[in-house]
Protein backbone atom coordinates (compact mmCIF):
# COMPACT_ATOMS: atom_id res chain seq x y z
CA UNK A 1 0.00 0.00 0.00
CA UNK A 2 1.57 2.67 -1.05
CA UNK A 3 0.59 7.32 -0.82
CA UNK A 4 0.68 8.14 -4.61
CA UNK A 5 1.84 11.39 -4.68
CA UNK A 6 5.27 12.53 -4.70
CA UNK A 7 6.99 15.69 -4.55
CA UNK A 8 3.17 17.05 -4.79
CA UNK A 9 2.28 14.95 -7.86
CA UNK A 10 -0.30 12.80 -7.86
CA UNK A 11 0.12 9.76 -9.44
CA UNK A 12 -2.15 7.04 -11.47
CA UNK A 13 -0.63 3.83 -11.68
CA UNK A 14 -1.36 0.24 -14.48
CA UNK A 15 -0.03 -2.90 -14.04
CA UNK A 16 3.11 -3.09 -16.36
CA UNK A 17 4.71 -5.99 -16.37
CA UNK A 18 6.84 -8.77 -14.04
CA UNK A 19 10.01 -9.09 -12.54
CA UNK A 20 11.22 -12.19 -11.58
CA UNK A 21 7.49 -12.73 -10.17
CA UNK A 22 7.08 -9.24 -8.56
CA UNK A 23 5.02 -7.10 -10.39
CA UNK A 24 6.21 -3.38 -11.77
CA UNK A 25 3.40 -0.15 -12.66
CA UNK A 26 3.98 2.26 -14.55
CA UNK A 27 2.09 5.73 -13.52
CA UNK A 28 0.52 7.68 -16.43
CA UNK A 29 2.15 11.25 -15.63
CA UNK A 30 5.33 10.81 -16.20
CA UNK A 31 5.61 6.77 -17.94
CA UNK A 32 7.87 5.88 -14.54
CA UNK A 33 8.11 2.24 -14.31
CA UNK A 34 8.21 1.13 -10.40
CA UNK A 35 8.74 -2.45 -8.81
CA UNK A 36 5.55 -3.04 -6.46
CA UNK A 37 7.05 -4.35 -3.55
CA UNK A 38 9.35 -1.78 -2.79
CA UNK A 39 7.78 0.91 -4.32
CA UNK A 40 11.10 2.40 -5.97
CA UNK A 41 11.18 3.75 -9.49
CA UNK A 42 13.52 1.68 -11.40
CA UNK A 43 12.93 3.16 -15.55
CA UNK A 44 11.73 6.49 -16.43
CA UNK A 45 12.31 10.14 -14.93
CA UNK A 46 11.77 9.75 -11.71
CA UNK A 47 14.13 6.67 -11.58
CA UNK A 48 15.24 6.79 -8.12
CA UNK A 49 12.42 8.03 -6.39
CA UNK A 50 10.88 6.18 -3.49
CA UNK A 51 6.86 5.73 -2.49
CA UNK A 52 6.18 6.32 0.65
CA UNK A 53 4.81 2.92 2.12
CA UNK A 54 1.11 3.49 4.31
CA UNK A 55 1.02 1.31 6.93
CA UNK A 56 -1.74 -1.54 5.99
CA UNK A 57 -3.09 -4.89 7.93
CA UNK A 58 -3.86 -8.06 6.37
CA UNK A 59 -6.80 -9.28 8.28
CA UNK A 60 -9.56 -11.86 8.12
CA UNK A 61 -12.81 -9.60 6.75
CA UNK A 62 -14.54 -10.59 9.90
CA UNK A 63 -11.26 -9.11 11.81
CA UNK A 64 -11.73 -5.83 10.19
CA UNK A 65 -15.50 -5.32 10.51
CA UNK A 66 -15.07 -5.79 14.23
CA UNK A 67 -12.82 -3.02 14.15
CA UNK A 68 -14.03 -0.45 11.49
CA UNK A 69 -17.60 -1.29 11.59
CA UNK A 70 -18.22 1.72 9.67
CA UNK A 71 -15.49 1.32 6.97
CA UNK A 72 -16.04 0.46 3.11
CA UNK A 73 -15.39 -2.85 1.40
CA UNK A 74 -14.33 -2.50 -2.56
CA UNK A 75 -16.94 -3.52 -4.68
CA UNK A 76 -16.70 -6.50 -7.14
CA UNK A 77 -16.35 -5.98 -10.87
CA UNK A 78 -19.10 -8.25 -11.90
CA UNK A 79 -17.83 -8.34 -15.63
CA UNK A 80 -14.37 -9.73 -14.03
CA UNK A 81 -15.55 -11.69 -10.87
CA UNK A 82 -14.87 -15.32 -12.61
CA UNK A 83 -10.96 -14.26 -12.70
CA UNK A 84 -11.07 -13.66 -9.32
CA UNK A 85 -9.14 -15.48 -7.00
CA UNK A 86 -10.39 -18.69 -4.77
CA UNK A 87 -10.52 -18.65 -0.66
CA UNK A 88 -7.96 -21.14 -0.95
CA UNK A 89 -5.84 -19.48 -3.65
CA UNK A 90 -2.74 -19.11 -1.55
CA UNK A 91 -2.75 -23.05 -1.65
CA UNK A 92 -2.81 -23.40 -5.32
CA UNK A 93 -0.55 -20.91 -5.34
CA UNK A 94 2.22 -22.88 -3.38
CA UNK A 95 2.55 -25.34 -6.07
CA UNK A 96 3.29 -23.04 -8.93
CA UNK A 97 6.96 -22.19 -10.07
CA UNK A 98 9.73 -20.10 -9.27
CA UNK A 99 12.21 -18.43 -11.24
CA UNK A 100 14.06 -17.70 -8.06
CA UNK A 101 15.59 -19.93 -5.33
CA UNK A 102 17.18 -19.22 -1.75
CA UNK A 103 17.31 -22.53 -0.26
CA UNK A 104 18.49 -21.09 3.00
CA UNK A 105 17.29 -21.89 6.63
CA UNK A 106 15.45 -24.85 5.68
CA UNK A 107 12.81 -22.55 3.65
CA UNK A 108 11.63 -23.55 0.46
CA UNK A 109 10.49 -20.56 -2.57
CA UNK A 110 6.98 -20.71 -1.48
CA UNK A 111 7.21 -20.70 2.09
CA UNK A 112 4.90 -18.10 3.27
CA UNK A 113 6.50 -15.80 5.97
CA UNK A 114 5.93 -12.10 7.84
CA UNK A 115 8.38 -10.01 6.56
CA UNK A 116 9.38 -7.00 8.70
CA UNK A 117 11.83 -4.15 8.19
CA UNK A 118 12.36 -1.94 11.21
CA UNK A 119 15.44 -0.46 13.38
CA UNK A 120 17.99 -0.64 10.82
CA UNK A 121 16.83 -5.03 10.05
CA UNK A 122 15.38 -6.75 8.31
CA UNK A 123 13.70 -10.31 9.64
CA UNK A 124 11.69 -12.91 8.61
CA UNK A 125 8.89 -14.95 10.68
CA UNK A 126 7.44 -17.99 8.93
CA UNK A 127 3.90 -17.45 9.41
CA UNK A 128 2.51 -20.96 10.15
CA UNK A 129 4.79 -20.58 13.26
CA UNK A 130 3.89 -17.01 14.59
CA UNK A 131 0.03 -18.43 14.37
CA UNK A 132 0.94 -21.41 16.38
CA UNK A 133 3.15 -18.98 18.95
CA UNK A 134 -0.07 -16.91 19.60
CA UNK A 135 2.79 -13.83 20.63
CA UNK A 136 6.37 -13.67 19.82
CA UNK A 137 8.78 -11.21 21.41
CA UNK A 138 11.77 -10.54 19.73
CA UNK A 139 14.22 -8.25 18.76
CA UNK A 140 14.82 -6.35 15.65
CA UNK A 141 18.44 -4.12 15.82
CA UNK A 142 18.35 -2.43 19.38
CA UNK A 143 14.55 -2.44 19.63
CA UNK A 144 12.11 -5.29 21.01
CA UNK A 145 9.23 -6.62 18.95
CA UNK A 146 6.19 -8.43 19.21
CA UNK A 147 3.82 -10.32 16.65
CA UNK A 148 0.54 -11.13 18.07
CA UNK A 149 -2.31 -13.07 16.60
CA UNK A 150 -5.00 -11.75 16.29
CA UNK A 151 -8.73 -13.35 17.85
CA UNK A 152 -9.34 -14.64 14.90
CA UNK A 153 -6.25 -17.22 14.74
CA UNK A 154 -5.29 -15.74 11.25
CA UNK A 155 -5.06 -12.30 11.40
CA UNK A 156 -0.87 -10.87 12.84
CA UNK A 157 0.26 -7.31 13.61
CA UNK A 158 4.04 -6.05 14.91
CA UNK A 159 4.39 -3.31 17.45
CA UNK A 160 7.61 -2.62 19.26
CA UNK A 161 7.52 -3.58 22.63
CA UNK A 162 8.27 -0.55 24.49
CA UNK A 163 5.35 1.22 26.65
CA UNK A 164 5.95 5.54 26.73
CA UNK A 165 7.07 6.34 30.14
CA UNK A 166 8.44 2.88 30.72
CA UNK A 167 11.69 2.37 31.26
CA UNK A 168 13.59 -0.42 29.02
CA UNK A 169 11.61 -3.02 27.30
CA UNK A 170 8.93 -4.70 29.50
CA UNK A 171 8.11 -8.40 29.02
CA UNK A 172 4.70 -9.52 27.68
CA UNK A 173 2.58 -12.43 27.70
CA UNK A 174 0.01 -14.01 26.76
CA UNK A 175 -3.12 -13.84 28.20
CA UNK A 176 -4.27 -17.91 29.60
CA UNK A 177 -7.97 -16.61 28.31
CA UNK A 178 -8.12 -13.88 25.43
CA UNK A 179 -10.71 -11.61 25.60
CA UNK A 180 -11.86 -9.92 22.79
CA UNK A 181 -10.59 -7.03 24.45
CA UNK A 182 -7.47 -8.10 25.84
CA UNK A 183 -4.85 -10.56 24.44
CA UNK A 184 -2.14 -9.75 25.79
CA UNK A 185 -0.65 -8.20 29.25
CA UNK A 186 2.76 -6.89 30.25
CA UNK A 187 4.34 -7.46 33.30
CA UNK A 188 5.57 -3.45 33.92
CA UNK A 189 1.96 -1.93 34.24
CA UNK A 190 0.21 -4.59 34.33
CA UNK A 191 -2.24 -3.64 31.60
CA UNK A 192 -4.53 -5.65 28.88
CA UNK A 193 -3.54 -5.07 25.54
CA UNK A 194 -5.77 -5.64 22.71
CA UNK A 195 -5.03 -6.79 19.11
CA UNK A 196 -5.11 -3.31 17.85
CA UNK A 197 -1.90 -2.58 20.43
CA UNK A 198 -4.01 -0.23 22.55
CA UNK A 199 -4.18 -0.70 26.71
CA UNK A 200 -7.66 -1.53 27.76
CA UNK A 201 -7.04 -2.32 31.34
CA UNK A 202 -4.37 -1.30 34.12
CA UNK A 203 -2.11 1.76 34.14
CA UNK A 204 -1.47 2.40 30.58
CA UNK A 205 -4.84 1.89 29.69
CA UNK A 206 -5.83 4.25 26.69
CA UNK A 207 -1.82 3.37 25.34
CA UNK A 208 -1.47 2.27 22.11
CA UNK A 209 2.35 0.55 21.07
CA UNK A 210 3.58 1.59 17.89
CA UNK A 211 2.42 -0.68 14.97
CA UNK A 212 5.28 -1.89 12.32
CA UNK A 213 4.85 -2.70 8.61
CA UNK A 214 5.24 -5.81 7.73
CA UNK A 215 4.67 -7.97 4.57
CA UNK A 216 3.13 -10.95 4.14
CA UNK A 217 4.80 -12.29 1.49
CA UNK A 218 6.81 -15.67 -0.35
CA UNK A 219 10.13 -16.50 1.44
CA UNK A 220 11.79 -16.73 -2.12
CA UNK A 221 10.46 -12.61 -2.97
CA UNK A 222 11.22 -11.49 0.38
CA UNK A 223 14.57 -12.91 0.16
CA UNK A 224 15.22 -11.02 -3.15
CA UNK A 225 14.28 -7.76 -1.90
CA UNK A 226 15.77 -8.02 1.17
CA UNK A 227 18.84 -10.05 0.74
CA UNK A 228 20.52 -9.32 4.63
CA UNK A 229 17.03 -10.70 5.82
CA UNK A 230 17.50 -12.63 9.04
CA UNK A 231 14.65 -15.31 9.91
CA UNK A 232 12.93 -15.76 13.53
CA UNK A 233 14.13 -19.41 14.72
CA UNK A 234 16.52 -20.16 12.00
CA UNK A 235 19.71 -18.69 13.32
CA UNK A 236 23.19 -19.75 12.48
CA UNK B 1 11.47 -0.16 -45.31
CA UNK B 2 12.99 -3.17 -44.10
CA UNK B 3 15.22 -1.92 -41.42
CA UNK B 4 12.43 -0.08 -40.03
CA UNK B 5 10.01 -2.38 -39.94
CA UNK B 6 12.29 -4.65 -38.02
CA UNK B 7 13.16 -2.07 -35.43
CA UNK B 8 9.38 -1.70 -35.38
CA UNK B 9 8.84 -5.26 -34.73
CA UNK B 10 11.68 -5.58 -32.35
CA UNK B 11 10.27 -2.44 -29.96
CA UNK B 12 7.26 -4.73 -29.84
CA UNK B 13 8.46 -7.90 -29.21
CA UNK B 14 11.64 -7.77 -26.94
CA UNK B 15 9.86 -6.19 -24.02
CA UNK B 16 7.18 -8.44 -23.90
CA UNK B 17 9.58 -11.56 -24.37
CA UNK B 18 11.50 -10.05 -21.45
CA UNK B 19 8.96 -9.15 -19.55
CA UNK B 20 6.62 -12.41 -19.21
CA UNK B 21 5.15 -14.52 -16.24
CA UNK B 22 7.64 -17.50 -14.92
CA UNK B 23 10.85 -16.17 -16.86
CA UNK B 24 13.85 -15.09 -15.21
CA UNK B 25 14.96 -11.29 -15.23
CA UNK B 26 18.24 -10.60 -15.66
CA UNK B 27 19.05 -6.32 -14.27
CA UNK B 28 20.56 -6.08 -17.69
CA UNK B 29 17.75 -7.13 -19.68
CA UNK B 30 15.06 -5.88 -17.64
CA UNK B 31 16.80 -2.41 -17.86
CA UNK B 32 16.92 -2.63 -21.44
CA UNK B 33 13.21 -3.57 -21.97
CA UNK B 34 12.16 -1.02 -19.81
CA UNK B 35 14.24 1.76 -21.83
CA UNK B 36 12.53 0.07 -25.29
CA UNK B 37 8.69 -0.23 -23.51
CA UNK B 38 8.62 3.60 -22.63
CA UNK B 39 9.78 4.87 -26.23
CA UNK B 40 8.23 2.32 -28.20
CA UNK B 41 4.80 4.25 -28.77
CA UNK B 42 7.11 7.11 -30.33
CA UNK B 43 10.01 5.08 -32.20
CA UNK B 44 6.77 2.77 -34.30
CA UNK B 45 4.68 6.22 -34.70
CA UNK B 46 7.52 7.25 -36.64
CA UNK B 47 8.36 4.07 -38.46
CA UNK B 48 4.46 4.36 -39.78
CA UNK B 49 4.94 7.49 -41.30
CA UNK B 50 8.14 6.63 -42.59
CA UNK B 51 6.76 3.54 -43.96
CA UNK B 52 3.83 5.38 -45.32
CA UNK B 53 5.98 8.16 -47.05
CA UNK B 54 8.53 5.14 -47.94
CA UNK B 55 5.16 3.46 -49.55
CA UNK B 56 3.48 6.45 -51.66
CA UNK B 57 6.96 6.58 -52.94
CA UNK B 58 6.89 3.90 -53.95
CA UNK B 59 3.92 3.43 -56.14
CA UNK B 60 4.99 7.02 -57.50
CA UNK B 61 8.24 5.31 -58.69
CA UNK B 62 7.66 1.17 -59.05
CA UNK B 63 4.62 0.57 -61.17
CA UNK B 64 4.97 -3.42 -61.10
CA UNK B 65 1.82 -4.45 -58.74
CA UNK B 66 4.29 -6.88 -56.90
CA UNK B 67 6.52 -4.16 -55.25
CA UNK B 68 3.67 -1.76 -54.69
CA UNK B 69 1.90 -4.66 -52.92
CA UNK B 70 5.00 -5.07 -50.79
CA UNK B 71 5.31 -1.46 -49.80
CA UNK B 72 1.70 -1.78 -48.94
CA UNK B 73 2.18 -4.69 -46.80
CA UNK B 74 4.61 -2.76 -45.27
CA UNK B 75 2.87 0.19 -44.16
CA UNK B 76 -0.11 -1.86 -43.55
CA UNK B 77 2.44 -4.06 -40.72
CA UNK B 78 4.20 -0.57 -39.77
CA UNK B 79 0.82 0.95 -38.62
CA UNK B 80 -0.04 -2.62 -36.51
CA UNK B 81 2.96 -2.61 -34.53
CA UNK B 82 2.40 1.31 -34.00
CA UNK B 83 -1.07 -0.04 -32.59
CA UNK B 84 0.39 -2.96 -30.38
CA UNK B 85 2.84 -0.82 -28.93
CA UNK B 86 0.50 1.15 -27.48
CA UNK B 87 -1.26 -1.84 -25.82
CA UNK B 88 -1.01 -2.45 -22.19
CA UNK B 89 -0.50 -6.79 -22.62
CA UNK B 90 -0.63 -7.11 -18.48
CA UNK B 91 -3.74 -5.43 -18.68
CA UNK B 92 -5.29 -7.58 -21.11
CA UNK B 93 -4.75 -9.95 -19.39
CA UNK B 94 -5.53 -8.45 -15.27
CA UNK B 95 -8.08 -5.92 -16.56
CA UNK B 96 -7.88 -2.59 -14.31
CA UNK B 97 -10.77 -1.82 -11.73
CA UNK B 98 -10.29 1.95 -13.81
CA UNK B 99 -12.99 3.10 -11.43
CA UNK B 100 -13.49 1.40 -7.84
CA UNK B 101 -16.64 1.51 -6.07
CA UNK B 102 -16.91 0.52 -2.43
CA UNK B 103 -19.75 -0.66 -0.15
CA UNK B 104 -20.62 -0.09 3.72
CA UNK B 105 -19.19 -2.64 5.62
CA UNK B 106 -22.36 -3.88 7.14
CA UNK B 107 -23.78 -4.55 3.49
CA UNK B 108 -20.55 -6.23 2.14
CA UNK B 109 -21.63 -9.97 1.56
CA UNK B 110 -17.96 -11.23 1.78
CA UNK B 111 -17.44 -14.11 4.28
CA UNK B 112 -16.17 -13.70 7.73
CA UNK B 113 -13.01 -15.95 6.77
CA UNK B 114 -12.07 -13.63 3.59
CA UNK B 115 -8.90 -11.99 3.71
CA UNK B 116 -9.01 -8.16 3.01
CA UNK B 117 -5.92 -5.33 2.99
CA UNK B 118 -7.06 -2.91 5.37
CA UNK B 119 -6.02 0.74 5.85
CA UNK B 120 -7.15 3.83 8.00
CA UNK B 121 -5.96 6.99 7.01
CA UNK B 122 -7.77 9.85 8.61
CA UNK B 123 -10.17 8.01 10.75
CA UNK B 124 -11.41 6.49 7.27
CA UNK B 125 -11.31 2.87 7.27
CA UNK B 126 -11.36 1.14 3.90
CA UNK B 127 -11.05 -2.70 3.22
CA UNK B 128 -9.77 -4.55 -0.35
CA UNK B 129 -10.77 -8.03 -0.42
CA UNK B 130 -8.04 -10.03 -1.39
CA UNK B 131 -9.75 -11.68 -3.85
CA UNK B 132 -10.17 -8.58 -6.09
CA UNK B 133 -6.54 -6.83 -6.21
CA UNK B 134 -4.70 -10.17 -6.40
CA UNK B 135 -6.59 -9.87 -9.73
CA UNK B 136 -6.68 -6.39 -10.81
CA UNK B 137 -3.35 -5.76 -9.08
CA UNK B 138 -3.09 -1.97 -8.84
CA UNK B 139 -6.32 -0.24 -7.21
CA UNK B 140 -6.12 3.84 -7.17
CA UNK B 141 -8.39 5.00 -4.59
CA UNK B 142 -8.23 8.32 -2.03
CA UNK B 143 -8.65 7.68 1.97
CA UNK B 144 -8.94 9.97 3.75
CA UNK B 145 -8.39 12.67 1.77
CA UNK B 146 -4.94 10.92 0.78
CA UNK B 147 -3.96 9.36 -2.88
CA UNK B 148 -3.33 6.16 -2.24
CA UNK B 149 -2.71 2.95 -4.58
CA UNK B 150 -3.08 -0.79 -3.27
CA UNK B 151 -1.12 -3.16 -4.91
CA UNK B 152 -0.91 -7.10 -4.62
Amino acid sequence: MWNRTISGQRLTFHLAGINNQNFLMRDEETGTYWQQISGAAISGPLKGSQLTLVLSDELTFAAWKSEAPSGTVLDDVPQFANGYAHKDWDVRMKRAPTVLDFPEHSLTSRDLMLGVQAFGASRAFLYERVLQEKLVKDRMGPEPVLLVVGPDNESIRVFRGRIRGVEGAPDFYRVTEPSAEALFMDAATGSGWNFQGCAVSGKSKGACLEQLPALKDYWFDWRNYNPSTTVYGREP
Amino acid sequence: MLAVLAVSLFSVAYPIYVIRPFRHQGAGELAAALVVSRFRADITALVAIAALVACVSYWRLQPGKWWRALATAGAIFAAIFAVLARVNVYELMFHPDARPSFSAARDSHLDGDEKVIAIRVAGEARAYPIRDISYHHVINDVVGGQAVVATY
